[in-house]
């Protein structure tokens, strides 16, 4: 309907009461001026206005000093009715992403009315995000998967036919055995994507009881390089729990917690509006970096050079721990010889970070006691990603923050099992034999082989190689459980014809996507508020055993656990659980604590006492029982166990001719906080808040390209082109574009990301620093 | 719970714009993507520099109560009251629809909703109230930026801060000197 009025901003019109006139001299005494202002505009156009107006244009910058206490938890006891609504209440754990919050499901009539955080954890204190939030919208999403399907047209074309699950179980494991017979035994593989709860390491001892090899999609890119370097190193995961409560200074590398470790933010940020200093690296102006004290704005890709800088001035101005260093640490000379070779003259060439900040971030996380630091998946996707995780994982152990309060902390999950349980991985069936058929064992041994800290996965792209090409055997049926193959990795051109030279793929998700779609057959798998759950997560919490439970039961979904146990029996793999109920597996994970399943479902989870300082009894888990600075487990494999920089195969610096023609550095992966990976863009409530991918581009190299705000572009690489829209801003430098990664058709950020240069033993793709050129979408 | 004394309290600083408050408020207000409707939004103000500095900010808004409501003064057929408390309240069942409201509130606070076909907007979650429950986007608000405090509280935490006052909502920063 046209209006009689048109938005000062948009231009759009709009119809204004005939009357405003008189309501205005009413109410216009006060905020005459304010009124004024903010009527010329649209609706729409009013609170981004008001914000603007209201922060203020005349801006006089004060240093922060904002202290205020930090949220308490609630002691509360459990409720099983929800008084308000009169709905059962159920306490569970949010897998909406892998971060795992305490959350409580409001169920009422068969239904869930209602998901919210739980106001008495300790580990979210109450708070859960968007995602979290909108669980609900997934539950009963129009694309929900509900049913066992067969396709009965063309392999993408999108026709199934609804069968039982005896019949999709038979069918899948008799076609299985037809390939296995044909193509011999390693011809079928396994696939998965990020951890939700405990499935996804059971998916591993489901491979190895069937004895077929797996990937996960992310691994090598997320959490590996980390895990890995901390086992190395620590002899332990300390590096991934940092504990905000009593920390005096907060270091973060390579993350936005605010996005994809809400849990983690609530407590970081609740230390600090209380006035502890917080240091981020990040190339971006973003949610945590804009928080930052100091925000040292790197080039992507050169964390390690970075690291080596910081280890530089707390080596060269004798701030380390020396009591500490000299007890519990190895190494530390060559180390020392290595940080010397990165003067900060050095590095600032290499990071473009000025010098004075980094030494005035570098003395500040050094002298500061206690610190914690937390660390992620930015620094998992560059030349050399072991580098950069040990640059990093060394930083508590030099300045003595190891497994104090405070500090960084070796997690207490006293008898849980976990994927370092051989008896729950059945990783001793990873014969000699079967290891070197591992794709990837040769190249990148802690990845693919028993060298890993973890446990072997195939290598993403030489997977998808040999699906295409038959070398070294051929590889000819995937089963696909919970991960979008056909998104989420890097070169999509390769991975979708690899997919579709295969005989046959089994596709296990929630919700329908363009890999399901590829399937001939797809099952139904339930989502965090249809499943039973316990796990043991460090990225939720360092001492807690949390819970899920299954509240609905959309159409005929089944939990992970009866899915695989339903098709290892029929496969005849032995070790596994029976497909009727999960509660044994969970039994089984909890033997060793005295706990049952029952107990955990009473009492809604298990935190076990802290323990600091646990290495004073047994030392470190690493072979010398000390923190080895430089690791033995790297000399073994023959390799520079200390970290250095490499430049990313391609930059400025190292391809000059190419950044003649694509002068422009991407970086992806940054996660946004509505979505997680290629989740969520089904749920319109959040698909509102971000309804399409927006690049990064500082003004000045936008206005060189003739590109405006919010204009449609074309990003250009060596591989090929993708689509995205411009967001100008000055939170990043003008040789660097940021763009988000996880979007599909054109938008997806992989049609143009190398996937053939990998990093050095764990097979990384360099997702964070490539070339490309950007131009205006015609 | 007495909401007279009440306001909701903005920290700007911790404000890290993830939208847990929007969604929570959907959520609890039933505000579906089929309603197009929003009661609490967090806006970002895109990085500026300011003395060699950047800075990036978010700002949540939702309905300041005001003391003489343009939507309530807009309103031809009396839906929307302002009560003892403070309050100003949308009767969704009153509500003709003729989103007059929806033109006059300077703030863009008052939203329509497409499938009950009436005007509606924050009422600080008037129903937890009832049961003691602090508001939604209170609750989970991930950088404990969304606080409702009394009197004594919101001055103990501003002391010191640049505050703007909009009725009953305060917005503060240790940063900026805001405009109300």
């Amino acid at each position: 309907m046209p209006g009689d009025t048109v938005c000062k901003k948009c231009g759009t019109s709009w119809i204004v009461p005939k009357n405003l006139k008189d309501i205005l001299s009413k109410a216009r005494s006060s905020r005459s001026e304010c009124y004024n202002e903010l009527l010329s505009l649209c609706p729409k156009c009013r609170p981004q206005a008001f914000g603007e107006r209201t922060i203020g244009e005349d801006l006089k910058k004060v240093p922060r000093r904002w202290r205020i206490p930090r949220r308490r938890v609630e002691e509360r006891k459990p409720v099983k009715t929800d008084q308000r609504s009169g709905a059962r209440v159920y306490k569970s754990q949010c897998y909406i992403c892998n971060s795992g919050c305490d959350a409580l499901v409001f169920e009422k009539d068969g239904k869930v009315i209602k998901v919210e955080g739980d106001p008495s954890s300790p580990i979210t204190k109450g708070t859960l995000c968007c995602k979290g939030l909108a669980s609900k919208e997934q539950l009963y999403n129009k694309d929900r998967i509900l049913y066992p399907m067969k396709r009965i047209g063309q392999r993408g074309e999108g026709r199934w036919q609804r069968i039982s699950w005896d019949e999709a179980l038979d069918t899948a494991a008799e076609r299985f055995k037809g390939i296995e017979k044909k193509y011999g035994p390693d011809s079928i593989v396994l696939a998965t994507g990020t951890k939700r709860g405990t499935w996804p390491d059971y998916l591993m001892r489901f491979a190895n009881a069937w004895g077929k090899q797996w990937t996960s999609t992310g691994w090598a890119q997320c959490a590996l390089p980390r895990l890995s370097a901390g086992g190395m190193v620590l002899g332990g995961s300390a590096a991934e729990c940092p504990d905000f409560s009593k920390t005096a200074c907060i270091l973060v590398w390579g993350a936005n917690p605010t996005n994809n470790w809400p849990h983690k933010a609530v407590h970081l940020m609740d230390a600090w509006s209380a006035g502890v200093p917080m240091i981020v690296v990040d190339p971006e102006l973003r949610e945590t970096s804009s928080k930052a004290d100091i925000w040292l704005q790197l080039r992507p890709g050169t964390d390690a050079a970075l690291g080596l800088g910081f280890i530089n001035v707390i080596i060269g101005e004798g701030l380390y721990d020396k009591e500490f260093v000299e007890k519990w640490c190895i190494g530390f000379d060559e180390l020392k010889a290595r940080a010397e070779e990165y003067d900060l003259d050095r590095v600032e060439k290499i990071t473009w970070v000025p010098k004075a900040k980094i030494r005035e971030a570098a003395r500040l996380y050094a002298t500061s006691k206690p610190a914690c630091m937390m660390h992620s998946v930015g620094i998992e996707q560059n030349a050399d990603t072991i580098s950069s995780c040990l640059a990093t994982v060394m930083l508590p152990a030099l300045t003595g923050n190891l497994d104090i309060p405070g500090g960084n902390l070796f997690p207490m999950f006293q008898g849980m099992r976990g994927r370092d349980d051989t008896d729950y991985t059945l990783k001793h069936l990873i014969t000699p034999e079967r290891e070197k058929n591992i794709l990837g064992a040769a190249q990148y041994p802690l990845l693919s082989s028993n060298e890993c800290m973890l446990y072997p996965t195939s290598h993403n792209s030489t997977l998808w190689k040999t699906m295409l090409d038959g070398e070294p055997y051929p590889v000819k049926g995937i089963y696909i459980h919970g991960t979008h193959l056909a998104v989420n990795v890097a070169n999509t051109q390769q991975v979708t014809a690899a997919l579709r030279a295969l005989e046959f793929i089994v596709v296990v998700d929630i919700l329908m996507n363009s890999t399901a779609e590829l399937a001939d057959i797809l099952l139904p798998a339930a989502t965090w508020l249809e499943r039973d759950e316990v796990a043991c997560h460090i990225q939720a919490s360092y001492n807690a055993i949390q819970i899920g439970q299954a509240a609905v039961r959309q159409g005929e979904c089944r939990s992970n656990y009866a899915i695989m146990n339903g098709l290892a029996k029929r496969l005849g793999a032995e070790n596994m659980f029976p497909p009727e109920s999960d509660e044994p597996f969970f039994d089984f994970m909890l033997e060793k604590t005295g706990l049952t399943w029952k107990i955990l479902k009473e009492k809604g989870g298990h935190t076990f006492p802290d323990l600091f300082r646990k290495y004073e009894k047994n030392g470190f888990n690493t072979p010398s029982r000390k923190v080895e600075l430089v690791s033995s487990k790297m000399k073994g494999l023959g390799v520079d166990p200390l970290p250095a920089h490499r430049e990313p195969s391609e930059s400025p610096i190292n391809t000059p001719e190419l950044a003649k023609e694509y002068p422009l550095i991407i970086t992806t992966g940054g996660r946004l906080s509505m979505y997680r990976h290629s989740e969520g863009r089904n749920i319109e409530i959040l698909r509102e808040l971000m309804p399409r991918p927006l690049m990064s581009i500082h003004p000045a190299t936008a206005q060189g390209l003739g590109i405006k705000d919010g204009e449609e572009v074309v990003v250009e690489t060596p591989r090929g082109s993708m689509e995205a829209w411009a967001n100008l801003t000055e939170g990043i430098h003008p040789g660097v574009v940021q763009l988000p990664s996880h979007w599909s058709g054109m938008n997806n950020v992989n049609l143009v990301m190398d996937n053939q240069r990998c990093a050095p033993l764990v097979g990384s793709t360099e997702l964070r620093c490539q070339l490309c050129r950007v131009k205006r979408k015609e | 719970m007495n909401q007279k004394e009440k306001k909701m309290l903005v920290v700007l600083d911790c404000c890290v714009g993830c939208h847990a408050c929007e969604i929570a408020c959907r959520q609890e207000h039933d505000l579906t993507h089929e309603t197009g409707s929003k009661w609490c939004r967090v806006m970002t103000v895109k990085p500026r520099r300011v003395r060699d500095e950047l800075y990036l900010d978010y700002f949540p808004t939702m309905c300041v109560h005001c003391d003489a409501p343009l939507c309530l003064e807009s309103c031809p057929i009396g839906a929307i009251t302002k009560r003892e408390d403070g309050l100003v309240l949308v009767n969704g069942e009153k509500c003709n629809g003729c989103r007059l409201c929806i033109s006059a509130c300077p703030y863009g606070a008052m939203s329509f909703n497409e499938v009950t076909q009436a005007a509606g907007k924050c009422d600080f979650c008037l129903g937890r109230a009832e049961f003691g429950i602090e508001p939604s986007c209170v609750q989970h608000c991930i950088g404990g930026a969304l606080r409702y405090v009394g009197p004594e509280e919101l001055n103990e935490v501003t002391k010191g801060k640049h505050t703007a006052f909009f009725e009953k909502v305060c917005y503060a920063s240790s940063q900026w000197k805001l405009v109300s």
